[in-house]
C-alpha cells in the first residue's frame, strides 16, 4: 500500500473555498435575502447640518399606497429602550455621554441625520414616501470645524453636554520631556493635518430584521464584523433578552471597520419589524453610505520635535485635536492608541501627548482600517521634514533613529517592548528592491529634462496583536472544534470574514494540525446561536484565531486519538492522523478513515467510560504575540503644470510573522495600499463651511481605480519567531497605515527643487499647484 | 407597467416591471438573479455590469423595459455545466477577489474585454477595467486573473490548430 | 437611490417622437443612451413627467459621409462611432476624443446625439462639436432646422433645441489635407469628466498654419472657442513661443467655475498648459500627416 503522505497547507497560497460561489454570483449578501412578507425601509434625513426639529408631519407619507408604516423619532422612542451604542458600550473613555434619541426628535445634528423611517412594499415606494414627509426645521448655526467646536461660543450640539467637547483635553508625558527639549540642539514646530475620508465598502450597511411574534424572537440578517455585538445592541435597544435574538451573517461586501455593532438605522429597522410583525429590509444606498454611515481620520496635530544636529529624533510633543462628528462614535478612543504607537520602532526618548476630541455637525467618526494611522503619518512626515532641514537622506535618518533589535528588547517610551521588530531589515531591503542610488541618479537626469520624480519611504509597526510583554494580556479568543459525524472537522468561530478569507486560512491551519485534507475542514461563521463571541477587527485574527485553530485542532486531535485508541485497542501514542486517516505508526494497512471514526463515535454505542463527544472548546491567549510592520517605498512623478501625480512604482517589505496564505496576505497589503493612495490623491469627505455635504456621490468622492494603483511589489521578511507554535501576525491594516506617508514623502521629494514642504495628507492636483506657487513666492 | 419579454442566460423571461425599475433591480428582484450587484446606482462603480446584446453595460443605467427583446447575460450565465469558465477559473487561481461584492461586474466586463480583445495586455486590461471599482484588492490580483485567462485561452486556441 | 415615478413612451418613428414632444413639451425628457439622464433621475435631481425613449427609432442611427461632411445619427452609440472607419478617416478630432468618454460600458449605451443634447460643458463631445463648427439637425412640428454649434450651446445643460424638437443627426465637416488634431484632458482619473479639456484641430500647409480651431471643455457653462488664440495662430509657423503666446491669449479672459475638484485659478493655469500641449501634439500630427 502506498505510504500515506501528509499535505502541508500552511504557508501555501491555497485557493479559497469562498471563491466558487463568489465567482458564479452565488454569494449571499444581505440584499440577496428575500423573506415572505418582507418590507423595505428608507429614511427621511435632515438636509441641514444643525437645526431644531419643529414639526414632523408624515401623514401624506402614510397615505401613499404601498407605504405600510412611517415611524418618527418619537414613535421609535416609545417602542425602544434608551441604550448606549453597542460598540461604544465595549469601550469607556470616561468622557461625557451625549444624550440623544435613536432617530432625531428635537434636533438634527448633521446632513443626513435620520428623522423618520418609511416602511413600504418596495424600496422605490419607500423613497417616494420619504419625499412626502414634511419636516419643519429651525436652522441653527453649524459647527463645521474642530476649532469652532472647541470655542465656548459655539452652539452646543447636545443640550446635556453644554459644550462641544466629546472628550476633554488630557496630557500624558513619557520620559523627561522638559529636559529632552531643553537639551536638544534644535526644536522645530510643525502643524500637520489629516483630512476626513471614509471606509466606502462596495456594499453599504444593510440588514433584514425579522420578528416572529409567536416566539417573541427576532432574526437579524446582518452585514457585521461581529454577530454577537450586533445581537447585544439589538437586544438592549429592543429591551429583550439576548437569547431571543439570532444574528446571521453570510457574505459581506467589505467593511474596513464600518459595520460593527448596530447603527441607529439598523436598530430602527429592528424596532419596525417588531412593531409590524413582518420582516423589514434596509440596504443603504451609496448616497447614505457616503453621507451618513460615518467618516474617519479628521485630525490635526501641533508637533514639536527635539532634534540633534546629526538627525536624532530625541523627543516629540504632540497636541492633537480629533473631529469626531456629531453622534458619539469611536473617535474618543483612538487618541490613546495613537499616543501609545507614535514612537514606532524608533529610539524616541521622550513623548508628550495631548488630545482633545471635538463634536461637530458632521457624520460620526467611525473606525476605518488602522484607525490610529495618523500616528505613523505624523511621525514619518516629521522624520522627512527634519531630514530636509538637516540635509540628510530619508533612508539614512531612519536607519539612524531605528531602535536596534536587542535582547532584552528595547522598550518604546510608551511601554511596549520592541521584541522581534525587523524594521531595519525592511528599510534596507526596500531600498535594495528599488535600487535607491540608481533612482537618485535617474531623478537628477529627469529634473534636467523638466520632469519631477520623487521617492518616499515610511516605516511602521502594528500591534497585530503586539507582543505579550511585561504588562501581559493580549486578550483571548475562543473556538469550538468538533469532528462531525461525516468526518468533517468543523471550526466554530466568532470571526466574521468580510474579505479576510478566514474560511480558507483557518481551514489550512486546522487541516495541517489535525491531519485531514483541506476540503475536510469547514469553518462555520455568522450565526450568533452557534459561534462563540468574536469580532473581526484590529488585525488580530491571524494570531488569535490562527492560534486557537492550531491549538484547538491539536486538542481535538488528542481527543479523537484517545477515542480511536479504544476502537483500535492500541495506545493513543501509537496513533497518527494524516491525510484524513487514523493509523498505527509503522502500519499503513491499519488506516481507518477519520470519517469512520467519527461515525462510530456518533453511533452512541459507547458507555460513559469512553469519551465519544469529539468536540473541544478551545481558548487562546495569543502566546507570545508579536509585532507586524515593515517599510514601504513609492516612486512618483508629479506633472507640475497640472498637479497630476502618478505613482510609478510601489514596493513593500513586510514582516507579518509566518504566513498562513501568502496570496491572502498580499491581497490585504495591496488593498490597504490602494486605500492609502486613494486618501492622498483622490478621497475626501467634504463639508462646506455652511454645513453642506459635498461628496455624496461617486462623482465627488473619488475612489482609486486600476489606473491609479500600480503593481505593488511585496517581499516578506523572514520573521523572528517568538512563539513555539503561533507566529502568524496580522496584516489587515498595515497597508493603509503606512501608504499615506509613503506617498506624501515621495511627492514632497519630487517637489523639493521648488522648496515645497507638505504638512497635510490630501494632495489633489489643485493643491499641488498651490504648494508649488506658495513655495515659489517664499511662503 | 409594461409587459416585456427578454432572454436572460439563454432562457426566456417575461415580466411586467414598473417603467422606472432599472434592469439591475429587475434581474435581482423579479428574476431572482441576485448575482448582479448594486453598488452606487449612478453608473460609476460598475458592480451592476451585465452583457446586453453582446455589449457590457451598466444595468443600473438601463430601464428594465429597455431590455425588452434583448439577450442578457449575467454572471449566473457564465458557468459551463455548473463548472467554471476559463476566466472564472483563472481568477480563482489568481486569488483575484476578497469580499466578492464587485466581482460580478469585473467578471462581466472582463468577459466582454476578452471577447473583443483576446490578447489584451496589462495596460489595455487596466484601462478596460478602470470603470469598475474594487475596495479590497488594489486590482493587481484581478488583472493577473484576466491575464492568466487570456494566456490559457491562447493555449487552447493553439491546441485546436 | 431609486427613480421617481415617471410615464414612458417608446415611439418607433421620428414622426411619433415629435408628436409626443409636441404634446408633453418641457414635461418630457428624451431618453437616448441614458448614461447622463438615468443618474439624474436616480438622484431625483430630474423629475420629468414622461420619458420619451427613442432607442427604438432605427432611422436615427448610422454614420455616413457625403460631400465633405460626416453625418452621425443622434442615436449612434459612442462605441460605434469609436469603431467607425469613416470617423477615423474623416473626423479625426472626434475619433481622438471618443476614448476619453467615461468607460467602455458607458460608451456601449451612450450616444453621440444624447451627449450633445445633454450639453455638459465638461464633456468631450461638446468641445469637439464647437471646435469643428458641427451642425445640428433638429426636426419639430414646424419642420427641420440646421443649427450651427456656435448657436447650439446656450448655457449649462441647455441647448437651443426647442422642447418640441428632436435632434436627428449631427454633421461634422470632414478634415482636410494636412490636418492634425489633439484632444487633451486633465481629469482626476482616467475616464472622469474633464476638469479642463481642449479639442484642437490645426491645418498645416507649406509648414504654415492655415487653419486653427481650439475649443475648451470645463472653463464655462458652455464649450468655449479660443478665438483670440486662433487668430494669432493662422498664418504663422508652429513654434514653442507661438504656442506659449496662444496659451496666454486663449486663457486671458476665461473665468472657469470652481468646484470640489479645482479652483477657478487652477483651471485657468491648466487650460494654458493644455493649449501648449495640444498645439504641439496637433502640429506634430499635422506634420506627420502631410509627409
Amino acid at each position: 500500500m502506498a505510504e500515506i503522505v501528509a499535505e502541508r497547507y500552511t504557508g501555501a497560497s491555497i485557493k479559497r473555498s469562498e471563491d466558487p460561489r463568489i465567482l458564479t454570483g452565488a454569494g449571499r449578501y444581505v440584499d440577496d435575502i428575500k423573506l415572505p412578507g418582507m418590507l423595505h425601509a428608507a429614511f427621511v434625513r435632515s438636509p441641514l447640518a444643525h437645526g431644531r426639529v419643529l414639526s414632523v408631519d408624515v401623514s401624506a407619507a402614510r397615505a401613499l399606497p404601498g407605504v405600510v408604516a412611517v415611524l418618527t423619532g418619537a414613535d421609535l422612542e416609545a417602542m425602544t429602550v434608551q441604550a448606549p451604542d453597542p460598540l461604544l458600550a465595549l469601550f469607556t473613555t470616561g468622557g461625557p455621554t451625549a444624550e440623544f434619541t435613536l432617530l432625531a426628535t428635537d434636533k438634527v445634528r448633521f446632513v443626513g441625520d435620520p428623522v423618520a423611517v418609511v416602511i413600504a412594499e418596495s424600496r422605490y415606494l419607500a423613497e417616494d414616501g420619504c419625499e412626502l414627509a414634511d419636516v419643519e426645521y429651525d436652522e441653527l448655526p453649524p459647527v463645521m470645524n474642530a476649532a469652532f467646536a472647541l470655542d465656548p461660543s459655539s452652539p452646543p450640539l447636545f443640550a446635556n453636554l453644554g459644550d462641544n467637547i466629546a472628550r476633554p483635553h488630557s496630557r500624558n508625558e513619557f520620559g523627561d520631556v522638559a529636559g529632552t527639549f531643553a537639551d536638544a540642539d534644535r526644536v522645530v514646530d510643525f502643524h500637520i493635518d489629516v483630512h476626513r475620508h471614509q471606509n466606502v465598502p462596495m456594499e453599504g450597511r444593510a440588514c433584514v430584521a425579522s420578528w416572529d411574534a409567536d416566539l417573541a424572537a427576532m432574526t437579524v440578517y446582518a452585514a457585521t464584523q461581529s454577530v454577537h455585538i450586533t445581537r447585544n445592541g439589538v437586544a438592549t435597544r429592543l429591551g429583550i433578552e439576548g437569547d431571543k435574538i439570532r444574528v446571521l451573517a453570510g457574505d459581506i461586501g467589505g467593511s474596513f471597520g464600518l459595520k460593527i455593532g448596530a447603527s441607529r438605522e439598523e436598530l430602527a429597522v429592528a424596532a419596525a419589524s417588531r412593531h409590524l410583525g413582518r420582516p423589514v429590509k434596509w440596504v443603504e444606498d451609496r448616497g447614505e453610505n457616503l453621507t451618513a454611515s460615518g467618516q474617519a481620520r479628521e485630525e490635526s496635530f501641533d508637533v514639536r520635535a527635539a532634534v540633534s544636529n546629526d538627525g536624532d529624533l530625541l523627543g516629540l510633543d504632540v497636541k492633537m485635536v480629533i473631529d469626531t462628528g456629531a453622534y458619539p462614535g469611536m473617535g474618543t478612543m483612538f487618541p490613546d492608541i495613537m499616543q501609545a504607537m507614535i514612537p514606532g520602532p524608533y529610539k524616541l526618548a521622550a513623548l508628550g501627548f495631548e488630545s482633545t476630541a471635538a463634536i461637530t455637525n458632521k457624520a460620526s467618526y467611525v473606525a476605518y482600517r488602522g484607525p490610529w494611522a495618523s500616528e505613523t503619518f505624523v511621525r514619518e512626515r516629521v522624520l522627512d521634514l527634519i531630514a530636509k532641514d538637516l540635509g540628510l537622506d530619508p533612508v539614512g535618518i531612519r536607519l539612524r533613529n531605528l531602535a536596534a533589535r536587542t535582547d532584552p528588547p528595547a522598550l518604546m517610551i510608551t511601554g511596549r517592548p520592541l521584541v522581534g521588530v525587523t524594521s531595519k531589515e525592511s528599510l534596507e531591503r526596500v531600498a535594495e528592491m528599488v535600487d535607491y542610488p540608481a533612482f537618485r541618479r535617474r531623478q537628477v537626469e529627469a529634473r534636467a529634462q523638466g520632469r519631477y520624480l520623487g521617492i518616499g519611504v515610511a516605516t511602521f509597526i502594528e500591534a497585530a496583536p503586539g507582543p505579550r510583554g511585561p504588562d501581559g494580556a493580549l486578550g483571548s479568543e475562543s473556538m469550538r472544534l468538533r469532528l462531525e459525524e461525516d468526518g468533517i472537522v468543523a471550526l466554530f468561530t466568532g470571526q466574521m470574514p468580510h474579505g479576510q478569507s478566514h474560511q480558507t486560512t483557518l481551514a489550512q491551519i486546522a487541516a495541517d494540525e489535525f491531519g485531514v485534507p483541506f476540503e475536510q475542514v469547514r469553518v462555520v461563521v455568522g450565526d450568533s446561536d452557534v459561534v462563540p463571541f468574536g469580532l473581526t477587527g484590529g488585525s488580530r485574527s491571524a494570531t488569535m484565531t490562527g492560534g486557537v485553530a492550531l491549538h484547538g485542532a491539536r486538542e481535538l486531535k488528542a481527543k479523537v486519538l484517545d477515542f480511536a485508541a479504544h476502537l483500535i485497542e492500541v495506545s493513543a501514542q501509537d496513533l497518527l492522523i494524516t491525510d484524513g486517516n487514523v493509523w498505527v505508526r509503522g502500519d499503513p494497512a491499519s488506516a481507518i478513515a477519520v470519517s469512520e471514526v467519527a461515525r462510530r463515535a456518533a453511533s452512541g454505542q459507547f458507555g460513559a467510560e469512553v469519551d465519544a463527544a469529539l468536540e473541544v472548546e478551545a481558548t487562546y491567549d495569543g502566546g507570545q504575540g508579536g509585532w507586524s510592520g515593515g517599510t514601504h517605498c513609492a516612486i512618483v512623478e508629479v506633472d507640475v503644470e497640472t498637479g497630476i501625480v502618478k505613482v510609478e512604482r510601489y514596493a513593500a517589505v513586510e514582516d507579518c510573522g509566518a504566513l498562513i496564505n501568502p496570496a491572502v496576505v498580499e491581497g490585504q497589503i495591496r488593498g490597504g495600499v490602494a486605500q492609502g493612495i486613494g486618501a492622498v490623491l483622490l478621497e475626501r469627505s467634504a463639508y462646506g463651511e455652511d454645513g453642506s455635504f459635498q461628496s455624496a456621490t461617486f462623482m465627488d468622492y473619488l475612489m482609486p481605480t486600476t489606473c491609479d494603483v500600480p503593481r505593488i511589489e511585496i517581499e516578506h521578511l523572514e520573521t523572528v519567531p517568538l512563539d513555539a507554535d503561533v507566529n502568524f501576525r496580522g496584516v489587515g491594516e498595515g497597508g493603509m497605515i503606512v501608504a499615506p506617508p509613503t506617498v506624501v514623502n515621495a511627492i514632497e521629494d519630487a517637489l523639493s527643487p521648488f522648496g515645497v514642504r507638505i504638512y497635510e495628507q490630501h494632495l489633489p492636483p489643485a493643491r499641488i499647484l498651490e504648494l508649488i506657487a506658495a513655495a515659489d513666492s517664499g511662503q | 407597467m409594461a409587459d416585456i419579454s427578454l432572454t436572460v442566460n439563454g432562457a426566456t423571461h417575461t415580466g411586467s416591471p414598473e417603467v422606472r425599475k432599472t434592469l439591475a433591480d429587475f434581474l435581482r428582484d423579479d428574476l431572482n438573479l441576485t448575482g448582479t450587484h448594486v453598488g452606487c446606482e449612478h453608473g460609476v462603480c460598475g458592480a451592476c455590469t451585465v452583457i446586453v446584446d453582446g455589449r457590457a453595460v451598466r444595468s443600473c443605467l438601463m430601464l428594465a423595459v429597455q431590455a425588452a427583446g434583448s439577450e442578457v447575460t449575467t454572471i449566473e450565465g457564465l458557468a459551463t455545466d455548473g463548472g467554471l469558465g476559463t476566466l472564472q477559473q483563472a481568477m480563482w487561481d489568481s486569488h483575484s477577489f476578497q469580499c466578492g461584492f464587485c466581482t460580478p461586474g469585473f467578471v462581466m466586463q472582463a468577459t466582454a474585454l476578452l471577447s473583443d480583445h483576446p490578447d489584451a495586455d496589462e495596460q489595455q486590461i487596466r484601462e478596460a477595467l478602470s470603470g469598475n471599482i474594487c475596495r479590497c484588492t488594489g486590482y493587481q490580483s484581478i488583472i493577473d486573473g484576466v491575464l492568466l485567462a487570456a494566456q490559457r485561452n491562447r493555449t487552447l486556441r493553439n491546441r485546436e490548430r | 437611490m431609486k427613480l421617481p415615478p415617471v410615464e414612458y413612451e417608446a415611439p418607433t418613428t421620428v414622426a411619433e417622437a415629435i408628436d409626443l414632444l409636441a404634446e408633453y413639451s418641457d414635461e418630457a425628457s428624451v431618453l437616448a443612451g441614458g448614461q447622463s439622464l438615468i443618474p439624474l433621475l436616480a438622484l431625483r435631481l430630474a423629475r420629468p413627467e414622461v420619458l420619451i425613449d427613442i432607442n427604438g427609432i432605427d432611422e436615427l442611427s448610422g454614420v455616413s459621409a457625403t460631400d465633405g461632411w460626416v453625418a452621425i445619427g443622434a442615436m449612434t452609440r459612442e462605441y460605434v462611432a469609436e469603431e467607425s472607419e469613416i470617423v477615423a478617416d474623416a473626423v479625426p478630432l472626434l475619433a481622438a476624443a471618443l476614448p476619453f468618454i467615461g468607460h467602455e460600458a458607458i460608451r456601449s449605451r451612450g450616444t453621440i446625439g444624447g451627449s450633445l443634447a445633454h450639453a455638459d460643458p465638461a464633456a468631450e463631445l461638446p468641445a469637439v462639436a464647437r471646435a469643428l463648427d458641427a451642425e445640428f439637425v433638429v426636426r419639430g412640428p414646424s419642420g427641420e432646422r440646421v443649427i450651427p454649434a456656435a448657436q447650439w450651446f446656450e448655457g449649462y445643460l441647455t441647448t437651443s433645441r426647442r422642447p418640441d424638437e428632436l435632434l436627428l443627426e449631427v454633421r461634422f465637416p470632414a478634415a482636410g489635407q494636412g490636418t492634425g488634431v489633439s484632444f487633451q484632458e486633465v481629469a482626476r482619473r482616467h475616464g472622469d469628466f474633464a476638469m479642463v479639456g481642449l479639442a484642437v484641430s490645426l491645418g498645416l500647409s507649406g509648414g504654415m498654419i492655415s487653419d486653427a480651431r481650439l475649443a475648451f471643455a470645463g472653463v464655462s457653462d458652455v464649450p468655449v472657442r479660443a478665438a483670440a488664440a486662433e487668430d494669432l495662430l493662422v498664418g504663422e509657423r508652429p513654434s514653442a513661443e507661438l504656442f506659449e503666446e496662444a496659451a496666454r491669449r486663449a486663457t486671458g479672459d476665461i473665468d472657469p467655475p470652481a468646484d470640489l475638484h479645482g479652483s477657478s485659478d487652477y483651471r485657468k493655469t491648466v487650460a494654458a498648459a493644455i493649449v501648449r500641449r495640444g498645439l504641439r501634439a496637433a502640429a506634430d500630427n499635422a506634420a506627420r500627416g502631410s509627409d
